[in-house]
C-alpha cells in the first residue's frame, strides 16, 4: 500500500479552493484559479505560495561554518548574521546532490532550507557527514510553516502585518518580525524571480495549524488591496523557468555539476577542501562538454522535459524543463546541450512530437529584466 | 445532462479517451469532452492533423497543450478529415470556454461508423464512467 500523503497546515484550505496534486510525499495545491492568472499576479502584484513541503534544518554548533564550508560549495564564511545565499552539495564526482538557500541566523546558527523530494537524503548527508565536526544536525522541518509571498508588491502587503521595517531586510538578507502577532521569521528571498519573502512561522507543528493558517489568511487580507492570489505549485514551476532557475530533479541532479547547470558562482574553488573540490577543479581545468540553456521557441509548440535538440542533422542534447512562458506567451525551455553549440542567438531545432521546431538559444532570464522581476525599472 | 461538475450533451457519443462525435450526415465533429478540458485546464495550443488525412479510431490525430502538460488527441472514429477548426490556431482557449460548440477539433468523413459504434458510449454511458472515475 502506497503511503498515506502528508498535509500542510493549510489542507483545509487547498482542499477547498484548488486543484490538488501529489507532490514529494505532499499533497499540495497545482493551482486555485489556474496558472496563468496566479503567474501574472506574482509578475505583476503579489502571489502567496504554501511551500511548508519543503525541507528546512538547523545546523548549530561552533564548527558549523567549518562544517558548511565542507559539505557545501559556496562561502560561508563570507555570510554574516541575518544573511542567505544560494548554494548547492556536491557528490564526491561533483555531482549535484541538492541546491538550497542557507541563511546564517547567528554566528553558530544557520538555516538551510532544501527541496522537498530531497528531505531526507539530505538530512542524512548532512547528519553523515557532520561527525567530524560535532555540530548538531536538526531537521524542522514539520515544526515550522513556509510561505512565499512573491512581486513587486510583496513588501507593501507583507509589511501591514510585520512589526519589524521590512525595509531595513534587503535582497538575500533576513529578519525575525511578528506577523499578525504570530512569531515568524522572513527571508527576502524567493524562487520567481520576483522581489519577495519567504516567511517562516516558527513554531508551527504540523499538529497544530493555528499559527500557520492564522498568518496565511491574515496575509491573503492584507494583500487583497494589491490583489493578491494564492498560488499553487503550477505557477510555481512556470514563475521559475522563466526566471531561469533550475528544478531539482528536472534541470540538475547528481549526474550534471554546476559547472555543466552554469551555477558556477556558487562554487568557490579558492576555499579549503569540500565535497566534490577535487572533481570540480579538474572539470574547470579541462572544460565542460556540456552546458544549460534557455530555448525559445521561434515556432507554435512546446518542449517538454526529455525532447531532443537537434543542430543541423546532428542530435547536441535534450530539454530538461518547458512550459508555455505566460509572459512571452510562447514556449520556452531549460535544455543541456554541447559546449560548442551553446552560444545565445545560435538557432537550433527542437523535436516535437517527430516535428523539428525551429528555436533559438537565450540568455537566462527569459522576460526582460528592465520589465519583469526584482531588479525592474521601477 | 449535468453529472458532477461536467457537462454531458445528450446526443453525443464518448469515447473512453475524453473525445466526443456529434454525427451530421455522413460526417461526424469531433472534439474533446467538458471533462478533459477540466482536467487539462488552461489549454494554450492544439495541433490536429491535415485536411485530407486519413485517421483510424482509436489512433493518434493530435495533441492538446496545457500550460502544465501535453496529451494526445485519440480519433474517436475512422475516416478522412474534410475540415478542422481554423479558429483554434488563435483561439486555444476556445477548448476551455465552449468545449461542445466552437471548440471542436475537425469535420470526419466517417469510413464504417456502425464499427466505430462498438468502442463509444453514449452520454449516459459516459456519465456513469465520468462518476467512476472520480470515485
Amino acid at each position: 500500500m502506497n503511503k498515506p500523503l502528508k498535509k500542510t497546515h493549510l489542507y483545509e484550505f487547498h482542499k477547498q479552493t484548488a486543484k490538488m496534486t501529489e507532490f514529494a510525499g505532499f499533497e499540495m495545491p497545482i493551482w486555485y484559479k489556474g496558472i496563468i492568472p496566479e503567474h501574472m499576479a506574482v509578475r505583476n502584484g503579489v502571489g502567496m505560495f504554501d511551500i511548508t513541503h519543503m525541507g528546512r534544518a538547523l545546523i548549530t554548533g561552533g564548527k558549523s561554518e567549518a562544517f558548511l564550508n565542507y559539505v557545501t560549495t559556496n562561502d560561508v564564511a563570507a555570510l554574516a548574521p541575518l544573511s542567505a545565499h544560494y548554494s548547492n552539495m556536491c557528490n564526491e564526482q561533483g555531482g549535484i546532490k541538492d541546491d538550497f538557500v542557507l541563511s546564517r541566523l547567528e554566528e553558530e546558527k544557520f538555516l538551510i532550507v532544501y527541496n522537498a523530494g530531497n528531505r531526507t537524503k539530505d538530512y542524512e548527508w548532512l547528519v553523515r557527514n557532520a561527525k567530524p565536526f560535532n555540530v548538531k544536525v536538526e531537521d524542522i522541518s514539520d515544526n515550522i510553516a513556509m510561505f512565499a509571498v512573491q512581486g513587486p508588491n510583496a513588501q507593501k502587503a507583507l509589511q501591514k502585518i510585520a512589526d519589524f521595517d521590512l525595509n531595513r531586510i534587503e535582497r538575500f538578507k533576513c529578519g525575525w518580525t511578528k506577523l499578525a502577532g504570530v512569531e515568524g521569521f522572513v527571508s527576502r528571498t524567493g524562487y520567481t524571480g520576483e522581489d519577495g519573502f519567504e516567511v517562516f512561522v516558527w513554531n508551527a507543528p504540523l499538529t497544530n495549524p493555528i499559527n500557520a493558517v492564522k498568518v496565511w489568511k491574515a496575509i491573503l487580507e492584507a494583500g487583497k488591496e494589491f490583489g493578491i492570489e494564492p498560488c499553487g505549485l503550477g505557477a510555481r514551476d512556470t514563475l521559475r523557468l522563466e526566471a531561469g532557475m533550475c528544478l531539482y530533479g528536472n534541470d540538475i541532479d547528481e549526474t550534471t555539476t554546476p559547472l555543466e547547470a552554469g551555477l558556477g558562482f556558487v562554487v568557490k574553488l579558492k576555499k579549503d577542501a569540500f565535497i566534490g573540490k577535487e572533481a570540480l577543479t579538474k572539470q574547470k581545468a579541462e572544460g565542460i562538454k556540456r552546458k544549460r540553456v534557455g530555448l525559445i521557441m521561434l515556432e507554435k509548440g512546446i518542449p517538454r522535459p526529455h525532447y531532443e535538440v537537434w543542430k543541423n542533422s546532428e542530435k547536441i542534447g535534450h530539454v530538461t524543463s518547458g512550459t508555455f512562458s505566460p509572459v512571452l506567451e510562447r514556449g520556452i525551455a531549460m535544455a543541456y546541450v554541447s559546449v560548442q553549440h551553446a552560444t545565445e542567438g545560435n538557432k537550433v531545432t527542437v523535436k516535437v512530437r517527430d516535428k523539428l521546431t525551429e528555436a533559438q538559444i537565450v540568455r537566462f532570464p527569459f522576460y526582460d529584466p528592465a520589465k519583469y522581476g526584482w531588479g525592474r525599472q521601477k | 445532462m449535468r453529472v458532477l461538475d461536467y457537462e454531458i450533451p445528450d446526443k453525443l457519443y464518448y469515447s473512453k479517451e475524453h473525445e466526443w462525435v456529434r454525427i451530421e450526415g455522413t460526417e461526424a465533429v469531433v472534439g474533446i469532452t467538458d471533462y478533459a478540458q477540466k482536467q487539462l485546464h488552461e489549454i494554450v495550443y492544439v495541433e490536429v492533423q491535415k485536411v485530407g488525412d486519413n485517421i483510424e479510431q482509436l489512433q493518434t490525430m493530435g495533441a492538446v497543450e496545457s500550460v502544465k502538460s501535453v496529451s494526445d488527441i485519440f480519433a474517436p472514429v475512422s475516416g478522412k478529415i474534410t475540415k478542422i477548426n481554423e479558429e483554434l490556431a488563435e483561439s486555444p482557449e476556445l477548448l476551455n470556454e465552449d468545449p461542445y460548440c466552437r471548440g471542436w477539433l475537425a469535420r470526419i468523413n466517417l469510413k464504417d461508423f456502425n464499427k466505430d459504434l462498438r468502442k463509444l458510449m453514449t452520454a449516459q454511458q459516459y456519465a456513469e464512467y465520468i462518476k467512476g472515475m472520480e470515485d
